[in-house]
């Protein structure tokens, strides 16, 4: 079984002391965890409908047409009609609606009054609706769970890169890590936010296309820090100890310098995140990230920048960014302090 | 200005700074006369420039002198003062001609300023005399006579002759200018001019057509004086050269200040000032136009009371960046009003590629235009007061098309168009899918964020007819490249249209420009039946013969649904200080801004009392007017 060693496990155990920061981590994976299933939470689809004598569950299914419940359209069925309708029919059938009934790009639009509408608990547009009718919380939601999956994406990718790269520079040095140096100095001036602006004025960027430029020119930051604990680190007794014993190269980053400098790449994580949920945010807000209507963060702070006679919506975003961000501060801040090499390495 | 116009200024910009830093090492010192080889042009071309003398005018010509057509200025317009305006961006040239002259600083020197032969009455439609006093007409329905006014004069003191039409013909076919639009419309289609004597010309167009007056009369002059040095060189020689104007307002040398503001000045002692029909109008002293490139940033400027006015056409200014609750409205400090206009609208709307597979159906294309629910965008966007285009051709008085409406959104007509087409089933996510399992799904091209809102609400209304419209959302060049390259599927766009008496349709849907990459013809439109008619149409000779076959071609236009109408606005909408004043019914019909035919002047003493008033407390009656007494007429 997968057994951690002791520093580590103290290491963790020191986190989960910290209470702001652990307390944080709790709060941002429930969030994560809602938002993987947000479809139950935020949508326009009903989560059970029973009408005469059947159950439904469209969520997760395929679109059911008005007419599969007694409605005149062919296309998908306004459930929350529906329920009104149901309501008033009084013959037992029932839907059950989200809390919030609404998805992120469907426009509501009430008579009489023209969107940007006030938050409003009796239409459940609890944080309102935004210049075209659309509600707000929907949309926060959804785009969180945009950014989030960018972010960990964008960790991910930038991290394997990052550590392959820096790792073999500082372990085989020489030539090639002068080389590299040189390459990424060249690399990391091309000035990222002109390349995005030129890609999306060419092409609509996809979110593919999008985290792909942006991981190009991310990886690297990544490689200056693993570089040097490479290099550090090879120069340790047991890098000798491994290569006398007849490992490879591969082996011996992978194996035995990996695990040693892992607790950097941890520390850095966080911040990560947040810089690649800002990066987004400022894209979209901007104009040059992912195409409309796809829910976002800067569209919406963008929108509600140029209307702030409705403050719902500038507002709105703005306190989600600060929350989630304030979130994955407080994590890092937890984590750094948690494997602060001080309290736990000896050196020799 | 159309933003496509811009942005094609903008390359000839580059162009011109390439070009300019590519010759900035050259001293050139040479002083040169074009007048010996624009003596030899005139000989080489006896057809077109004709020297004859009075006594070969036609005996019986009748001279009109528009003493019959009403004014439109307000005799209690006072002169004088400073008028504070803005421009988004610096003029990239005084040049008239050539390479990026067509940006929208042209208006401001050349198009609403100089005069032109003969003017038409923006209310009536009727023609008043501009630079000539008389005109009249040849029997062979393509010729106007006209007596210059000898008293007109260029803004450097030049009495305006005979040899300045002929001269501007020369300049207009001249390579020199660069400027290939200028010289095939002006070799094709001007046949000839004739001096008669220094104050007597005629001019002919190559074919009789019904609006000969607008296309004859708004002839000007080209100041030979000043294209004395006219060479190969041109674009960079006469780059920050304004030429003398016959009109109102010229600009110093000293008021230009680049990349800050443009000043310009009344001319001193204006050769038109006291005439019928100019005079009370051009009031202002000076007109300074300071460059502000944000139009958000522009609107603070006016909310200090640093700009007189501000275009609050936007249903986002109008409605929520300046209410009528707004406490400087409520003041009585600025005042709201809404002018109907009638002129032809620009072309929004979507325009189909019928090049392309599926969309080459017209089943589809039909499907699509009753699945555009351009009617709920106008209402719930627009707040309701823009209102959806008729056809391809709104806003021309004389052609209307009483029996052309769009195809109003309805999800079962356009599910049945679908169907004859083979998608007849829904996806999973309710997107129609054919028998080969292909979704209907077609890409909106359009450029910058304007119209997103529209789109992502036609794109969810869609939707319910089980078509995906995705937004193809590309900066403002790329998006027009795209679609002038005919690589788009459908794009949403406008085309901009001058103020004529009737509409084109050679340019938008002759087969001549289908399946060509840079025509106006984004639909690919190639119909043999609309090419007969729009061939009969370039020759038609009389307005009623226009009527009857725009008629056709419009339904022709209609049938095919390439062209799905989207919205217009028939009005524009200002908020003004106080201190501006008004004639009484505000502006003509004609107009496409308040300032076009300069009929505002300002009132000083109210300027002061309404800043002081801002300082102290003081309110004055609010005023939010509609003026809609050619609303009727528009819609």
């Amino acid at each position: 079984m997968f057994r951690l060693d002791p520093i580590t496990q103290s290491k963790l155990q020191r986190f989960r002391s910290l209470k702001r920061g652990y307390g944080s981590f709790l709060v941002l994976c429930g969030l994560l965890l809602m938002s993987a299933f947000a479809e139950l939470l935020v949508g326009s689809r009903a989560l059970i409908v029973k009408y005469r004598g059947h159950y439904y569950f469209p969520t997760y299914a395929a679109f059911h047409p008005g007419t599969d419940f007694g409605e005149d359209y062919s296309y998908e069925a306004n459930y929350r009609k529906l329920k009104d309708r149901f309501a008033t029919e009084a013959r037992g059938d029932w839907a059950l609606l989200p809390p919030v009934p609404y998805n992120p790009y469907e426009n509501s639009f009430e008579e009489g009054i023209y969107p940007p509408t006030p938050p409003s608990f009796s239409q459940r547009h609890f944080l309102g609706t935004d210049t075209t009718g659309r509600d707000v919380l929907a949309r926060l939601f959804y785009g969180f769970r945009i950014a989030m999956t960018f972010s960990l994406l964008f960790l991910v990718l930038v991290y394997v890169v990052g550590i392959a790269i820096g790792c073999a520079m500082g372990f085989f040095g020489g030539v090639f890590d002068l080389l590299m140096q040189r390459a990424i100095e060249i690399w990391s001036n091309i000035p990222f936010l002109y390349i995005v602006i030129i890609v999306a004025s060419i092409v609509t960027p996809n979110f593919l296309l999008l985290l792909g430029i942006v991981v190009l020119f991310s990886w690297t930051d990544m490689t200056y820090y693993m570089r040097t604990a490479a290099y550090r680190e090879k120069a340790r007794d047991y890098v000798a100890a491994a290569r006398v014993l007849g490992a490879g190269s591969g082996r011996i980053i992978f194996r035995h310098i990996l695990p040693n400098v892992l607790s950097l790449t941890v520390t850095f994580m966080p911040f990560t995140i947040s810089g690649a949920i800002t990066l987004l945010t400022a894209l979209d807000f901007l104009g040059f990230g992912l195409p409309p209507p796809t829910p976002s963060w800067g569209e919406l702070l963008e929108q509600g920048t140029s209307n702030l006679n409705a403050p719902w919506i500038v507002s709105s975003a703005f306190f989600a960014l600060v929350i989630v961000l304030s979130l994955v501060t407080f994590i890092g801040e937890a984590i750094r302090e948690a494997f602060d090499p001080k309290k736990f390495t000896i050196y020799q | 200005m159309n933003p496509f116009t811009r942005f094609s200024s903008s390359i000839f910009a580059a162009l011109a700074v390439v070009l300019a830093s590519g010759c900035a090492k050259k001293e050139i010192v040479v002083t040169r006369d074009i007048g010996p080889e624009v003596e030899a042009y005139y000989k080489a071309h006896p057809d077109v420039f004709h020297f004859a003398t009075p006594a070969d005018l036609p005996k019986d010509l009748v001279w009109h002198d528009g003493s019959d057509v009403p004014e439109f200025s307000d005799p209690e317009a006072k002169h004088g003062g400073t008028a504070n305006s803005f421009i988004d961006d610096f003029p990239r040239t005084l040049r008239v001609f050539g390479p990026d002259a067509n940006g929208s600083f042209r208006e401001f020197i050349f198009d609403d300023n100089g005069l032109s032969l003969i003017q038409k009455q923006p209310n009536t439609g009727q023609y008043y005399p501009g630079l000539a006093k008389a005109w009249a007409y040849d029997k062979d329905g393509k010729t106007m006579y006209f007596k210059l006014d000898p008293d007109a004069r260029y803004s450097d003191g030049v009495p305006v002759k005979a040899d300045d039409y002929c001269f501007l013909l020369f300049l207009l076919r001249s390579s020199y200018i660069d400027d290939p639009w200028s010289n095939n419309f002006y070799t094709k289609n001007y046949s000839n001019i004739t001096k008669y004597d220094d104050y007597t010309i005629s001019i002919s167009w190559r074919d009789v057509i019904p609006d000969l007056e607008d296309k004859v009369g708004s002839f000007s002059p080209g100041p030979e004086h000043f294209y004395k040095e006219l060479g190969d060189d041109y674009v960079q020689r006469y780059q920050w050269r304004l030429e003398p104007t016959t009109g109102p307002y010229t600009v110093k040398p000293e008021d230009l200040h680049k990349g800050s503001f443009v000043d310009l000045t009344a001319v001193p002692n204006w050769w038109a000032r006291d005439k019928p029909f100019f005079r009370h109008r051009y009031n202002f002293d000076r007109i300074h136009l300071q460059v502000i490139r944000e139009t958000d940033k522009a609107f603070e400027a006016f909310k200090r009371g640093d700009l007189d006015l501000f275009d609050l056409s936007l249903p986002k200014y109008w409605y929520d960046k300046l209410p009528d609750n707004d406490p400087l409205v409520q003041r009585g400090y600025i005042h709201k009003t809404t002018f109907y206009n009638q002129i032809p609208v620009p072309t929004y709307g979507l325009h189909i590629n019928t090049a392309i597979p599926l969309l080459n159906v017209r089943d589809i294309r039909e499907g699509i235009a009753y699945a555009s629910n351009f009617d709920l965008v106008d209402q719930k966007l627009f707040h309701g007061d823009w209102v959806r285009m008729q056809t391809g051709s709104d806003g021309y008085a004389e052609v209307p098309f009483p029996g052309i409406h769009p195809r109003a959104y309805s999800v079962e007509q356009a599910l049945a168009h679908f169907a004859k087409a083979g998608f007849d089933k829904r996806g999973p996510d309710g997107i129609l899918m054919d028998a080969k399992g292909q979704r209907l799904s077609f890409k909106i091209t359009v450029g910058g964020d304007v119209w997103i809102d529209a789109l992502t609400i036609l794109r969810q209304e869609a939707a319910k007819a089980g078509l995906e419209l995705n937004i193809d959302k590309l900066d403002e060049t790329t998006a027009f490249k795209k679609t002038m390259e005919k690589h788009h599927q459908i794009a949403f766009m406008a085309w901009g249209v001058a103020v004529e008496k009737y509409p084109r349709y050679w340019e938008m849907y002759d087969s001549s420009n289908a399946s060509k990459t840079q025509t106006n013809n984004i639909t690919n439109t190639a119909d043999p039946g609309m090419d007969k008619l729009i061939e009969a149409y370039d020759k038609a000779q009389t307005m009623d013969e226009i009527r009857r076959l725009a008629t056709q071609l419009e339904q022709h236009v209609y049938d095919n649904a390439a062209f799905i109408p989207a919205f217009k606005m028939p009005f524009y909408r200002v908020g003004c200080w106080r201190w501006i004043k008004w004639p009484k019914d505000f502006n003509v019909r004609l107009s496409q801004n308040t300032s076009q035919y300069g009929l505002e002047w300002i009132d000083e003493a109210a300027k002061k009392e309404t800043l002081d008033a801002r300082d102290n407390g003081q309110t004055f009656p609010p005023k939010i007017k509609v003026f809609d007494q050619w609303k009727a007429a528009n819609e």
